[in-house]
C-alpha cells in the first residue's frame, strides 16, 4: 500500500510537470534559421517590406566552415505575418533569439515606430535587447544588403559597432527596451542611433552617424556625431572617447587630444525667481594621449590652461546642442523634464502638460570640471634637438 | 498503534485464504470437467496442473528448513559420536567423506609402545606438510612413551607432553571435528579413545600482501588486503595496538561456511550499530558467500538506490581511520574488500591520500573529485538542453560554431548523446576485464575510430565527442561513484531530453530527496554536507588541518567524540 501511495504521489508529481513548464520544445540546433538582423521598410504593394538577414553556416568538413549571410525580402501588411511567410522559402521557422539589429527606414520611423517595437515587445520569440538603428538612407534593406568590413554578416557587424562605440561615445546603444522606456516615461523622448553608408575603398559599407530624435514615437530629426556626444554627456552615458584641448602660447596653438576615463554628469532642476532652470555639473577625469607639438605643456600652469581650454570648448558645445534641440526640434530628448519629475514632482506636476513649451525656453546652466589626470606614458613633450 | 496493524494484517491473511479458497474450488471444477476428457480442455487441465504446482511451491517456501527440497541444511552430523574403536571411527570419517579423495587417513604406531594406534586425518593440499611430519607424527613415532606416560589419561597425556604444536584441542563434539578438520585442521584419533585431537595445521597458500589495484597512492602506506581473513585482521590489528580492538567471528554461508569478522574499537562503536549489524548478518540465510559484495548488498540499507550504503576499502589504513572513527568493519574471508558501515555520501569523495598530503591541496582534491562528480552526471543533460531548448542562453558565435558542427548531421542530438556515452561505458567495461595488452588495442579504437571517424563521417557531431570526452574523464575522478554516475547521467540526459533545463532541473532535486531520504544503520546518508559549521564540515567538501579537526564526525563518533584534546598544545 505504501510503495503504492509512493508511485501514486510520483505519476502526479511527473504529470503535473508537463503542463506547468513554459513555452519552449525540443529543436535541433541546425534546423534553425537563425536571424541576425531584420530591416523594416515601407511596401511598394503592402504596409511593410521586411528583409531578414539569415546567417548561413556553409561546411566543408569540420575545419572549413564559413559563415555567411543571406537576406529575404518579403512584403506583407503587419510584421510577424510577414516573418512567418520567409518558411516558404528558407523552409525553416524564423529563429530570433539571436537577432541583433532591427533597422528602421526613416519613412517607416516617421510614421511612427511603435507598430514596429509592439511585436518585438511583444512576442516571445523575439528579445526585448535587439538594438534599433534608424536608417539615414534611402531604405533599410541597402544597409543589410551590404557585405562588412571585419564581419561576414552585416548585422554582427552594426552590433559589433554600436558595442565598441563606447570608446568613441558620439553614438547611443539603445534597446527595445531602452526604447520602450523612454517612450512610455514622461518628460524624456527617445533617442535612436543613425546609420548611413560610407564608401570605404569602392564599397559601401555601414556607418553609424550620430543619432534620431523623436517625438513620441515619430521620428523629427538627426544630431551628428559631434551633437550626439555632446548630448551623451548630459545624459551621463559617456563611457569613454575624446576631448581636444587646446593651449595658445606665444608661438603657435598646440592641442592636445585627452582621453576621458571617467565621467560623471548631474542634472538638478533648479527654481529660479520662480522659473525653472536647469543645472547640469559635469566632472570629467582625463588623461594627455597625444600633444601635437614639441612644446613643453606639461607643467602645473600649462594643464590648468589646457582645463580650461577643454572646459570651454565643452561647455560651449553642449549649450549649442541644447540650443539646437530646443530650437530645431523642441522635444525633451535630454529628459530635463524626467528629472524635473524626479526631483521635484509638484512642479512637475503644474507643468506636465505644457512642458514642450516650457523645454524650448528653459534656461540651462552648464558647468565643466575637466581634471587632467596624466600624460600617459610619457612625462614631456618628444622635445626634437638637433 | 499495535491493534491497528495487527487488524491490517489479520485482514491481509483472510485475503489470502480467500485466494487459496477460490484456487482450490476452481482446481475442484476443472477435475470435474477432466472426468468428461474432452480435447478442448487439455489447456486447461494443463494450467491448472501448474497453479496446483504454485501452491505447492508455495507451501515448500513456507516451511523451507524442514522440506528435503528445500533450503539446504548441514549433513545431521550432530548425532555421530565417536566409539572406542578406531576402526570404527576412521569408518565414520570415511562415510562422511566418501567420494572425497584428498582425505588423508594416516595410521601410525609408537615404536616404544605399541600399544598406542593412532589415526592422523587431513585433507591434502590444506595443510601444511612440515607441521605434520615433523610435529606431530614424528614425536607420536619415535618418543619413547613407555616412560614418564600415563597410558590412562593417554590422549591428555599427548597433548601436553608429546605433540609439538601452538594450537591442540580435545574434543568429543563431531561436528565442531568435522569442520575443523575441513578448515585444514589435523585430527589424531587414539585406538580405544572417543575424544580426539585437533591439532592446528592449516598451511594454505595464499597471495602475498600486495598494493591493492584498486586504488593506487603517491603518499602513503602501500599495503592492501589479501584474500585471507587472518592476514587482513592482523594487518589492522598492527595499525591499532590496542586491547580495546574487539573481533568477533561468525560463519555465514550455509554452504561455503565463510568466517567473517566483526571488528570495532570498544567505546568507540555504537552499540546500536552493533546490534543492527549483528541482527542483520544472522538473517542471512544463503548458501554461499564469494566476496563481501554479497553481504554488501544483503545488509544494504536502501536496496533499489544507486548509492552505497555499506563502505567497502582494500586498505588496512582506510579501515584502521574508519575504526577510529567510531565505525564497525567486517571482514569477510575470501575477499579483500572490507566493509564499513554506517557509510554516509561524504566517504566516497574521500581518499586515504587527503590526510596524508598537505591540507590545501587535499580540499583542492577534493573539491575537484565533487564538483567532478556532479560534472560527470549534468554535463550532457546541459549540453543538450542548452543545444535543443535554451538557444538563447548560448552566446551567439556559440551558437553558430556548434550549429556548423551539426550541420549534415542525421542523428537527433538526444540519440547521439546517448548512443556516444554507451560506447564510452561499453569501451570502460570492455577495457576493465581485458589484459593490459589487449587494452591498447581498445584504446586506439576507441579514440580513432570513434572520435575522428565517427565525426568525420557525419555520423555525430564534434561537440558530442568533447562532451563525451568530458564526461568520461569526469566519470573516473570519483571510483566510488562511478557506477550511480553512470546511470545518472542517462537519467538525467532523458529528463532534459523532455522538458530542457527544467526537466534536468527536477531530476536533480528527485536525486537530492532520494539521497536526503536514505540512512546507513540509522545514520542520515547526507550527514553533514550541507553544514557549514565547524566541525561539521571539517571533513565534506574540504579536509581540514589536522590540528583542527579535534572532535569525531557528528552521531558516528558520538560515544566518544574527542578525537584530540588540543590541536597544537606546544604553540602558547
Amino acid at each position: 500500500m505504501k510503495c503504492c501511495k509512493k508511485i501514486l504521489v510520483l505519476i502526479t508529481v511527473l504529470l503535473n510537470i508537463i503542463p506547468l513548464n513554459g513555452c519552449w520544445n525540443y529543436r535541433e540546433i541546425d534546423q534553425l534559421a537563425i536571424v541576425a538582423g531584420i530591416a523594416i521598410d515601407k511596401g511598394i504593394n503592402e504596409k511593410f517590406s521586411i528583409t531578414v538577414e539569415i546567417v548561413e553556416i556553409t561546411s566543408g568538413g569540420t575545419a572549413q566552415s564559413e559563415t555567411t549571410s543571406k537576406i529575404i525580402t518579403f512584403e506583407g501588411k503587419t510584421i510577424f505575418d510577414t516573418s512567418r511567410h520567409v518558411i516558404s522559402v528558407s523552409g525553416k521557422k524564423l529563429y530570433w533569439g539571436h537577432a541583433k539589429i532591427a533597422i528602421i527606414s526613416q519613412e517607416i520611423a516617421t510614421q511612427g515606430v511603435v507598430q514596429v517595437l509592439d511585436w518585438f515587445s511583444r512576442d516571445a520569440e523575439t528579445r526585448a535587447d535587439i538594438k534599433i538603428v534608424i536608417s539615414k538612407e534611402h531604405s533599410a534593406k541597402d544597409i543589410l544588403a551590404t557585405k562588412g568590413l571585419t564581419e561576414k554578416v552585416t548585422s554582427f557587424e552594426i552590433n559589433e559597432i554600436l558595442n565598441s562605440h563606447q570608446s568613441l561615445s558620439d553614438t547611443p546603444k539603445v534597446e527595445v527596451w531602452m526604447f520602450n522606456n523612454r517612450l512610455v516615461a514622461k518628460g524624456i523622448s527617445p533617442i535612436a542611433p543613425a546609420i548611413d553608408l560610407k564608401q570605404i575603398n569602392g564599397e559601401s559599407v555601414p556607418h553609424i552617424t550620430g543619432c534620431a530624435i523623436f517625438d513620441g514615437d515619430r521620428l523629427i530629426g538627426f544630431l551628428d556625431n559631434n551633437d550626439t556626444k555632446s548630448m551623451l554627456f548630459i545624459l551621463n552615458e559617456i563611457k569613454g572617447g575624446v576631448i581636444i584641448a587646446e593651449s595658445c602660447t606665444e608661438n603657435e596653438k598646440t592641442t592636445a587630444s585627452c582621453e576621458i576615463f571617467r565621467n560623471k554628469t548631474k542634472v538638478k532642476p533648479v527654481i529660479n525667481n520662480g522659473n525653472i532652470e536647469m543645472d547640469i555639473n559635469i566632472e570629467t577625469d582625463v588623461a594627455i594621449d597625444e600633444i601635437s607639438s614639441s612644446e613643453n605643456i606639461i607643467n602645473v600652469d600649462t594643464v590648468k590652461k589646457l582645463e580650461a581650454s577643454a572646459e570651454k570648448i565643452l561647455k560651449d558645445r553642449i549649450e549649442s546642442v541644447i540650443a539646437k534641440v530646443q530650437s530645431d526640434f523642441g522635444v525633451d530628448a535630454f529628459g530635463f523634464g524626467a528629472k524635473l519629475y524626479e526631483n521635484k514632482p509638484k512642479i512637475w506636476n503644474l507643468v506636465a502638460d505644457s512642458w514642450k513649451d516650457k523645454f524650448k525656453d528653459l534656461k540651462v546652466n552648464v558647468n565643466v570640471k575637466v581634471n587632467i589626470i596624466n600624460s600617459a606614458m610619457l612625462a614631456k613633450p618628444l622635445e626634437v634637438n638637433d | 498503534m499495535g491493534d491497528y496493524m495487527f487488524g491490517k494484517f489479520s485482514r491481509f491473511g483472510k485475503r489470502h485464504a480467500a485466494n487459496l479458497a477460490g484456487n482450490n474450488s476452481k482446481n475442484g471444477n476443472s477435475n470435474n470437467n477432466n472426468d468428461s476428457t474432452n480435447s478442448k480442455n487439455k489447456n486447461n487441465i494443463n494450467s491448472n496442473n501448474i497453479n496446483n504446482n504454485n501452491n505447492n511451491n508455495t507451501i515448500n517456501k513456507k516451511d523451507a528448513g524442514d522440506n528435503q527440497k528445500g533450503f539446504y541444511k548441514n549433513k545431521p552430523v550432530n548425532n555421530l559420536m565417536l566409539s572406542n574403536s578406531l576402526e570404527k571411527n576412521i569408518s565414520l570419517f570415511e562415510d562422511i567423506f566418501s567420494g572425497d579423495e584428498t582425505l588423508i587417513i594416516r595410521r601410525f604406531q609408537n615404536r616404544y609402545l605399541t600399544s598406542v594406534k593412532c589415526c592422523a586425518l587431513y585433507f591434502h593440499g590444506m595443510v601444511n606438510n612440515e607441521i605434520i611430519n615433523e610435529n606431530i607424527i614424528q614425536p607420536l613415532l619415535s618418543s619413547n612413551l613407555a616412560e614418564g606416560i600415563d597410558t590412562n589419561n593417554l590422549i591428555d597425556e599427548l597433548q601436553y607432553k608429546v605433540i609439538i604444536c601452538g594450537n591442540v584441542k580435545t574434543s568429543q563434539d563431531f561436528t565442531a571435528i568435522v569442520n575443523s578438520l575441513i578448515g585444514g585442521d589435523t585430527i589424531l584419533l587414539l585406538e580405544s579413545c572417543s575424544k580426539a585431537l585437533i591439532i592446528s595445521s592449516k598451511g594454505l597458500e595464499k597471495r602475498s600482501i600486495t598494493e591493492p589495484e584498486s586504488a593506487k597512492v603517491i603518499r602513503g602506506p602501500r599495503e592492501g588486503f589479501t584474500e585471507s581473513i587472518i592476514t587482513n585482521i592482523s594487518l589492522v590489528r598492527r595499525i591499532i595496538n590496542n586491547a580495546d580492538l574487539k573481533l568477533k567471528f561468525k560463519e555465514i554461508g550455509e554452504r561455503t561456511h565463510t568466517k567473517t569478522c566483526i571488528c570495532y574499537i570498544e567505546g568507540l562503536a555504537l552499540e546500536s550499530v552493533l546490534n543492527e549489524l549483528e541482527q542483520r548478518l544472522d538473517k542471512i540465510k544463503i548458501d554461499g558467500i564469494l566476496d563481501s559484495g554479497y553481504i554488501q548488498e544483503l545488509i544494504k540499507d536502501a536496496p533499489f538506490s544507486l548509492f552505497e550504503t555499506v563502505g567497502a576499502s582494500e586498505r588496512p589504513d582506510v579501515i584502521a581511520a574508519k575504526l577510529l572513527e567510531g565505525r564497525v568493519a567486517l571482514f569477510v574471508d575470501g575477499s579483500p574488500f572490507v566493509l564499513t558501515v554506517p557509510y554516509v555520501i561524504a566517504e566516497s569523495a574521500q581518499a586515504n591520500e587527503d590526510y596524508y598530503n598537505n591540507f590545501i591541496f587535499a580540499s583542492m582534491n577534493r573539491v575537484f573529485r565533487t564538483v567532478g562528480t556532479i560534472l560527470a552526471t549534468s554535463i550532457p543533460s546541459l549540453f543538450l538542453a542548452l543545444t535543443t531548448f535554451h538557444h538563447e542562453l548560448l552566446p551567439t558565435q556559440l551558437l553558430l560554431s556548434l550549429s556548423t558542427a551539426r550541420k549534415d548531421v542525421p542523428l537527433p542530438s538526444v540519440l547521439s548523446l546517448i548512443i556516444m556515452l554507451t560506447i564510452f561505458d561499453i569501451l570502460r567495461e570492455a577495457g576493465t576485464r581485458m589484459p593490459s595488452s589487449i587494452g591498447e588495442t581498445i584504446n586506439i579504437v576507441g579514440t580513432l575510430v570513434l572520435g575522428e571517424a565517427a565525426v568525420q563521417a557525419k555520423l555525430v557531431s564534434a561537440p558530442v565527442i568533447i562532451v563525451t570526452a568530458i564526461t568520461g574523464i569526469l566519470t573516473l575522478m570519483n571510483k566510488n561513484l562511478i557506477l550511480s554516475t553512470v546511470v545518472l547521467r542517462f537519467l538525467f540526459l532523458i529528463a532534459s531530453s523532455i522538458l530542457g533545463i527544467y526537466g534536468f532541473t527536477f531530476a536533480f532535486i528527485l536525486l537530492i530527496i532520494h539521497l536526503m531520504s536514505i540512512r546507513s544503520f540509522g545514520v542520515p546518508y547526507m550527514l553533514d554536507i550541507t553544514s557549514i559549521k565547524d566541525h561539521n564540515a571539517q571533513d565534506t567538501w574540504i579536509r581540514a588541518p589536522w590540528w583542527t579537526m579535534t572532535l569525531r564526525p557528528k552521531i558516528i563518533g558520538m560515544k566518544n567524540r574527542i578525537r584530540q584534546s588540543s590541536g597544537r598544545p606546544w604553540r602558547k
